[in-house]
């Protein structure tokens, strides 16, 4: 008789509504939120970052599982009602999104220690750490083919089926990868064809363009070269103790700054500013060098972790891109790359 | 009542309003670009033949296990039916992800083979349209054998039993007894792996490399380009498409 009844409730459609209008009434009674769209704890150490801040503040930042892209599509679709109080992106992303008027303008505290080409001057954007495209290599995987050192290396046959980076609609990462090989290649804002020459050769050594993490398969050997943030590649080897190598290839490479806005009607607006002033601050921003992605704010790496990422003499070669030129170019690329990489879909 | 308020609230809301979208004038231009040759149609085409090809070969390859479990009695029955209809409580992407671990590059069946014959076999075909189409049959082939099993236990063994004794030969038992009775099951069953292919995702999202399919165009779309005309006249040849196949094929049944 009671395995009916439970049998029966759990077909009401009614109940899972109810778990959800009661989760919801229990975390808007209980504590304060910040809303922060593209929350992803595995990366860039997220996980710890907003973590420490309750225990700092009291006041929960919940993980989001949105991307960059993903982030900006959610914003603009929620501009009449607002649900977020931030959002953290790629920076042409980021760029894109306050473009759209998207965001409000909110300078944090320390914001004047913020390089200029890393933050818009009024405030629309700025950013809280960045990356460097790199190859991240599993070593084991690839077994007896030598490391590549440049990206001249990666077209060579001994790589076929070896190597991956994440398809450019999909990623912001990937985007800048795409981009900024377009320019290192002779190309520009309005000139595609010597990077799309160059990743069709690529093409013939890639074995897959992943639309999902594939953090783990490459821990596995699944993926033994993966183009992609250094700081991913830093923590497998560091966090995972994975047989990983990080190289930053001779011919140079790309910085991507990854960004934070603040969200236009923004439904908690005091404990976000405060918030987005603590990301800028020396705890901050040392917890996000736990994840091996760089603080903006220079001198906030922690010594033991200093000593884990390449030398600054291999960063020398790591170039900043326009982020304007990035954001203006970004349909017209990716179409392209679509069409002419990805092929005609048959 | 619940079901038909939970019905309206989150399928035909969102499709009238997707269905509303066609007057418009982007709305119209949208599904005029879907159709007409390139990316999209291609699309909607490789959706098309590749679910048309996965019912087919998943229908035909669950025949005989949905007649063992309607038809005989032994031990174990219960614990095989449920080993059969375990990959249904797997998502798209869980089932990509087996394939990958399976198949890819450094999957279990490629290093099996190495060790066994000292060649590289098989190594990273889960990238290859024979392993989305692997992965297909998958997830089809037991939500066919579940589907079929009911109706194969309704139909009256004496029938059979009675051609027997006439002397009909198993071929045309099977012709001119079984196929008559069974076919609204068949094809109720053809329509909804049809369905359940043309909609499925997270597959193709986690193995196609150049190889498209209508529902990863969506996506595509939507997240990489914000193109919401484009995804919405794609949602609505899918859901036509659908529609169609069930009408055509089990609409007799009812």
């Amino acid at each position: 008789m009671s395995s009916i009844t439970t049998s029966e409730m759990r077909k009401s459609p009614l109940l899972p509504i109810l778990w959800i209008a009661a989760a919801g009434a229990l975390l808007g009674a209980g504590e304060k939120l910040v809303i922060q769209y593209d929350c992803i704890p595995s990366y860039a150490n997220w996980e710890g970052v907003t973590a420490l801040y309750k225990k700092v503040s009291g006041v929960t930042v919940p993980p989001d599982a949105k991307g960059s892209s993903v982030a900006m599509l959610a914003l603009e679709k929620e501009k009449d009602h607002p649900l977020a109080d931030c959002a953290y992106y790629s920076g042409a992303i980021g760029f894109q999104a306050a473009r759209k008027g998207l965001h409000q303008p909110y300078k944090p505290k320390g914001w004047e220690k913020i390089p200029d080409t890393l933050k818009d001057p009024d405030g629309l954007w700025w950013t809280v750490h960045t990356s460097a495209i790199a190859l991240i290599v599993n070593t084991k995987a690839l077994g007896e083919a030598p490391v590549p050192r440049s990206w001249a290396d990666l077209l060579k046959p001994a790589y076929k089926g070896t190597i991956a980076y994440d398809d450019p609609t999909w990623g912001g990462t990937s985007y800048t990868f795409v981009y900024g090989i377009n320019e290192l290649m002779g190309g520009g804002a309005s000139n595609f064809r010597p990077g799309l020459e160059y990743l069709s050769k690529l093409d013939a050594n890639v074995s897959s363009y992943p639309r999902e993490s594939v953090y783990n398969a490459v821990l596995r050997g699944e993926i033994p070269i993966w183009i992609n943030a250094d700081g991913n590649g830093y923590k497998m080897r560091y966090a995972d103790n994975g047989p990983v190598e990080v190289v930053i290839p001779t011919e140079g490479t790309f910085v991507m700054p990854l960004v934070m806005g603040m969200a236009k009607g923004a439904p908690h607006p005091k404990e976000t500013k405060k918030y987005l002033d603590w990301l800028l601050s020396d705890q901050a921003q040392a917890e996000f060098a736990r994840g091996f992605f760089l603080p903006v704010l220079a001198g906030s790496v922690p010594e033991d972790l200093a000593a884990k990422f390449l030398p600054p003499s291999e960063y020398k070669r790591a170039h900043t891109l326009d982020l304007a030129s990035m954001a203006a170019a970004a349909d017209a690329l990716k179409k392209a790359w679509l069409d002419e990489i990805r092929g005609s879909g048959r | 009542m619940p079901l038909a308020l939970t019905l309206a609230l989150v399928v035909y809301w969102p499709l009238s309003h997707l269905f509303s979208t066609l007057f418009t004038r982007a709305g119209s231009e949208a599904l005029w670009q879907v159709l007409s040759a390139g990316r999209y149609r291609t699309s909607l085409l490789n959706s098309l033949l590749l679910s048309v090809a996965a019912a087919a070969l998943s229908l035909l390859l669950s025949l005989i296990p949905a007649w063992v479990l309607a038809r005989e009695r032994f031990r174990g029955q219960g614990l095989l039916r449920g080993l059969i209809s375990l990959p249904l409580t797997f998502s798209g992407v869980l089932v990509g992800f087996l394939a990958v671990v399976m198949l890819g590059r450094a999957g279990a069946v490629p290093s099996l083979l190495r060790f066994l014959t000292g060649r590289e076999l098989l190594a990273g075909s889960a990238y290859t349209l024979g392993g989305l189409f692997t992965a297909y049959l998958y997830f089809e082939v037991p939500r066919a054998v579940m589907t079929l099993e009911p109706s194969f236990r309704r139909i009256p063994g004496e029938l059979d039993a009675a051609a027997r004794s006439l002397g009909a030969v198993p071929l045309s038992r099977f012709g001119r007894v079984f196929l008559p009775i069974a076919a609204p099951a068949l094809r109720a069953t053809f329509a909804l792996a049809f369905s359940a292919s043309l909609g499925s995702f997270g597959v193709a999202l986690m193995l196609a490399r150049r190889f498209t399919v209508a529902p990863l165009e969506v996506y595509t779309q939507l997240t990489g380009f914000s193109n919401d005309s484009v995804a919405g006249a794609l949602c609505l040849v899918l859901a036509a498409s659908s529609f169609l196949a069930d009408r055509l094929l089990s609409g007799g049944r009812a």
